[in-house]
């Protein structure tokens, strides 16, 4: 098998690449939406691109809703794009040094053609910024191929009768895209290269966290096979298993071909009439089948082949189905290795489009219902799909399904969708900003962990190095000379449980942390506090820690005060563990026990 | 263009543009096709498309060179087949004077190429089947290059193909200065009895995203089934790509730099919504209709006038330089109803105006307002200039009155009679009144 992955993850700069627009969706509501159709068109050496043409050929209309903050003329493409966002480039750069690849002399600025309108433009912007790094793993090093900066396209709302409706908040977000070589070994392998790279990214402070922020491509192909590339998968969970059932996809492919050359020899599936059966179905039960036209085709020497399972729930009929959903945009189709019962079709009907598609005992059929352009249009995908199936798997892009499997999605777009985006100028990339970068270089994952172990255990320092907070907990840790496991308990652990219980701590912020361990260095409270006062602040953002202490009566005993405590619980009988543990219980927010231990055993 | 250096050592090599190179730099091996030098970016940097489509540039300082076998051929490949006419179908003439609508990018400049037959066209926007096309190759210019004289083979150019049997004539122009040439072509073709629809885009054709395939469409749509026998301008109608509007040629101008919808009517509605789908809903019920009259051609004009905008701060002397060069005419946009700089004796206008009057030569009042009419009695200051000698041009936009008072000038003895053709309406120019608009 050969294997490799590309990572597109947003970058968290404050605008977006080409734009003055804000980076950061946030929950603004839509205020217009525009109307757009896109036409297929030839790249700079005259070609049209195969991916362009498909979409071309449904003919959709796609609709983009604007919005105030984070929509501005460039995403509508009404007006051409501003220089790129530096910020940006320089953490691509980051990224190409963390990896060990080359920078490039000079980036220049592609567009490449996507026409399913996910970008208003017809194209993404996109880049190569290096190449030819590599990463250390378990299984051996693997090759980086290339490392690009590019636009984040539009985010889809819904998608009915052949129109999509997009959201244009998102599209410019910056991303980096990085492909591996085909050097991943096996599913496991392409699970933990996903993971190792989603660390390094997370490494350099300058990404985006949270749902939707990353994707997974995956490449795969098998000896025989073709090169599918497998789009957007979100959970690093599911890579395993995604591989899994398209190498298991890919093997079944090929045993259908070889069947296919037992039965057809050197002849191929001739072209098959199309059968109007409409009136058939007429007064059906069953409304799948009720439409303005049904239409029947006969697949010659297929029988049986259509119910080939290629992997746990997934038959040959739908890879078939697949490509009439995609071109014609059908629900799909129903084959004569299927169940007829499942769609109240009874033997008589089942005999009778036999009958009329001209079916004998060794052939199979489809047939489809809709409108009547689009049932033609899906039957001769279907007959597209069938005549593919005598070289095996084919090259293309297939879409994550929930269940790890993968459905066609386009055929696999070729190098003339790339061409020069004349509007930004090619940014060069000097040696002395490359040293500024490598001089600022956050260290590398491992080296980060090492560094941790030695002061905190192993599941605080595999959390703190990969959270966002990191910056924040160096910045604490080495300016504030604070003890490193509590600011990581503390911003790790008492954030998260302060946020499970409602406490709203997106308030709290860098400075507010910062405030809360400069009064503790003074001490001011003790550790035992720190919960209790996040929480007020985070409830009343406006007021300071001190004033939180104050008004929380939480500052720390003076020792004056601890020996008067201490005092007259000795009066009362107490005496050492027992005394400590009842001060302990009755002023826990307030004594720190180090120091009580002291003044006991005094 | 790439650097000398790096143009000696192509030459040195043999090695053309589009020739597959491997290119050794610091240590990196890269082959791919040479690719032409954008205008922008460091020419010491060779450009090389890599086979996975992407270019990325590599400095040449100290890069070794090689050619490879194979070559490619850079640009887009226009189709010389001819398309032949069909009975039954009707006919639309497109005469391509250049501008975005009809080009591709050109890798080597950075800007666009004209580059369209009709065969290209009707590949581009397959719905123009239903019509035969005849495409006629005039220019490829971009708009702000344009001069008088290039009106003038634009007018001729749409006047033989008025006389043949197509239905309408479409012409594809640069936007930028777009409307000059719908007022140019509406003096100049008299009697017109056939629609002549200007149109252009403001995305280049080369990406899917292009305004150009709608308004190409819904402009040989327009020239062929409607009865406006004029001369219009015919673009987006809004962002969407939803329905375009046509302008009257004289009542047109083009507000946003980029926007689909730049060109807006002014001082008057447009005069059709013409959809994708070929429909066309008339809004404007004044104009000229269709006929079997005979179009003539009168392509003179006074190319000695000036377009002069006033502000806070002008130099009346820019006046002395025009009528220094012997200048036949001039046209002021003024602020607000007309004015000019008139009180502070230094700086005022009037007795430029007064002068220029007195030498026969036509002061014609506009407004930099845009919207609106101008008007000579409001304000004292406004009287002043009128007294000066100034002609007060209605409703007229200034790009009008420039290219009016060109076409009057070659067609009046004297300052009184083109003063009375400067304010008479000839092309739709002039409104007497100002309707109600949304």
């Amino acid at each position: 098998m050969k294997c490799g992955i590309e990572i597109h993850q947003r970058l968290a700069t404050e605008k977006k690449l080409f734009c003055g627009c804000s980076a950061q969706p946030g929950e603004e509501k839509p205020i217009a939406t525009i109307e757009r159709r896109q036409k297929a068109v030839a790249g700079e050496l005259g070609e049209v691109d195969l991916a362009a043409l498909h979409e071309y050929s449904r003919n959709r209309i796609y609709r983009y809703q604007v919005f105030p903050g984070t929509t501005c003329l460039v995403e509508l493409d009404e007006e051409p794009p501003h220089d790129m966002n530096k910020d940006a480039l320089e953490t691509v750069v980051e990224v190409c040094l963390l990896l060990n690849a080359k920078v490039v002399d000079e980036v220049q600025v592609m567009r490449k053609t996507v026409i399913d309108g996910s970008n208003t433009c017809g194209f993404q912007r996109t880049a190569i910024v290096g190449s030819d790094g590599s990463m250390e793993t378990s299984k051996g090093d693997v090759g980086i191929q290339i490392i690009c900066l590019e636009e984040e396209s539009c985010g889809i709302v819904e998608e009915k009768n052949g129109e999509i409706t997009y959201r244009l908040d998102r599209l410019g977000i910056p991303l980096v895209e990085i492909a591996t070589a085909a050097d991943i070994k096996d599913a496991k392998h392409a699970r933990e290269v996903a993971e190792k790279l989603g660390m390094i990214l997370r490494a350099t402070g300058r990404v985006q966290r949270g749902i939707g922020t990353i994707r997974q491509d995956i490449n795969i192909s098998i000896p025989g096979g073709a090169r599918v590339e497998v789009k957007g998968a979100q959970e690093l969970g599911l890579i395993e298993t995604i591989v899994e059932k398209e190498v298991k996809r890919q093997e079944g492919l090929l045993r259908v071909k070889e069947e296919l050359e037992k039965r057809f020899g050197k002849n191929t599936l001739e072209k098959p009439a199309m059968v109007d059966v409409t009136e058939m179905f007429k007064n059906s039960a069953s409304k799948l089948l009720r439409k303005e036209c049904v239409l029947a085709m006969k697949l010659e020497k297929f029988a049986g082949l259509l119910g080939e399972e290629l992997y746990e729930n997934r038959r040959l009929g739908t890879e078939l189905s697949d490509y009439a959903v995609a071109k014609a945009g059908v629900g799909g189709i129903i084959h004569s290795d299927e169940k007829f019962e499942k769609y109240s079709i009874g033997k008589g009907d089942a005999d009778e489009l036999k009958k009329r598609v001209g079916a004998g005992e060794k052939d199979a059929f489809v047939i489809v219902a809709g409108e009547r352009k689009a049932c033609e249009r899906a039957l001769e995908s279907v007959y597209e799909r069938a005549l593919h199936t005598f070289k095996g798997p084919q090259n293309e892009v297939r879409r994550v399904l929930p269940d790890g499997g993968t459905a066609f999605m386009r055929p696999m777009p070729g190098s003339a969708r790339l061409y020069p985006e004349t509007d930004v100028p090619p940014v060069l990339i000097s040696k002395e900003w490359i040293g500024e970068v490598r001089r600022k270089l956050p260290e590398k994952p491992e080296e980060r962990k090492e560094k941790l172990l030695k002061v905190l255990n192993e599941e605080l320092a595999e959390r703190i190095m990969l959270s966002k907070n990191y910056p924040l907990f160096e910045k604490i840790v080495n300016g504030l000379k604070v003890e490193p496991k509590l600011v990581a308990a503390t911003l790790e652990e008492t954030v998260v449980s302060l946020r499970r219980e409602g406490a709203p701590v997106e308030n709290l912020n860098e400075n507010k942390f910062m405030e809360l361990f400069i009064e503790y260095k003074c001490g001011k409270f003790v550790k035992a506090a720190i919960p209790e006062i996040l929480r007020y602040v985070s409830r009343n953002s406006g007021e300071s820690v001190s004033h939180a202490v104050e008004k929380l009566k939480l500052e720390k005993m003076s020792e004056k005060e601890l020996k008067k405590v201490a005092d007259e619980k000795k009066k009362a009988g107490k005496k050492g563990k027992e005394l400590i543990e009842e001060i302990m219980r009755e002023h826990r927010l307030r004594v720190d026990i180090s120091e009580l231990s002291k003044i006991v055993g005094a | 263009m790439y650097s000398k250096k790096i143009q000696e050592k192509l030459k040195e090599l043999g090695i053309e543009i589009g020739d597959r190179v491997r290119v050794k730099s610091r240590g990196e091996v890269c082959e791919g096709i040479l690719m032409p030098k954008q205008e922008l970016g460091d020419p010491n940097a060779i450009v090389v498309k890599l086979s996975n489509g992407y270019a990325i540039g590599l400095n040449f300082e100290g890069a070794g060179l090689e050619k490879l076998e194979g070559h490619r051929k850079i640009g887009f490949k226009s189709s010389d087949e001819k398309l032949k006419h069909v009975a039954g179908k009707p006919t639309v003439s497109i005469i391509s004077t250049g501008g975005t609508v009809a080009s591709r990018v050109d890798y080597t400049t950075g800007g666009v190429n004209a580059s369209y037959s009709a065969s290209d066209l009707v590949k581009a926007v397959p719905e123009l089947g239903e019509f035969n096309i005849d495409s006629k190759f005039l220019f490829g210019m971009m708009s702000e290059d344009m001069r008088a004289e290039h009106w003038k083979e634009m007018a001729k150019a749409v006047f033989k193909e008025l006389k043949t049997d197509a239905r309408g004539v479409v012409v594809t122009h640069g936007t930028d200065t777009m409307h000059f040439s719908t007022a140019a072509l509406s003096f100049m073709l008299k009697d017109l009895n056939k629609p002549v629809v200007f149109t252009g885009s403001q995305r280049s054709s080369d990406r899917g995203s292009s305004d150009s395939f709608m308004n190409m469409l819904c402009a040989v749509n327009f020239a062929s089934k409607s009865d406006v026998a004029e001369v219009s301008l015919l673009m987006h109608g809004s962002s969407s790509d939803d329905f375009c509007y046509a302008h009257r040629g004289t009542k047109v101008r083009k507000l946003h730099t980029s926007k689909r919808d730049a060109f807006k009517s002014v001082n008057d509605e447009p005069l059709a919504k013409i959809f994708p789908n070929g429909k066309i809903e008339m809004i404007n019920s004044n104009y000229r209709k269709r006929s079997e009259r005979e179009v003539s051609l009168d392509d003179k004009l006074e190319e000695k006038v000036a377009l002069i905008k006033t502000y806070p701060g002008m130099d009346p002397e820019i006046f002395d330089f025009y009528l220094g060069k012997k200048f036949k005419g001039i046209v002021i946009e003024g602020t607000g109803l007309g004015h000019v700089p008139t009180a502070i004796e230094k700086y005022s206008l009037i007795p430029r105006i007064k002068e220029a009057t007195k030498a026969g030569i036509p002061v014609c009042i506009t407004s930099q307002c845009i919207f609106g009419r101008v008007h000579e009695f409001v304000y004292a200051n406004l009287r002043k200039e009128y007294e000066a000698g100034a002609v007060f041009c209605g409703d007229m936009l200034s790009e009008v009155a420039y290219v009016k008072l060109m076409h009057v000038l070659a067609h009046s003895k004297d300052l009184e009679e083109a003063k009375k053709l400067m304010l008479t309406n000839i092309a739709g120019e002039l409104n007497e009144r100002t309707p109600v608009f949304e």
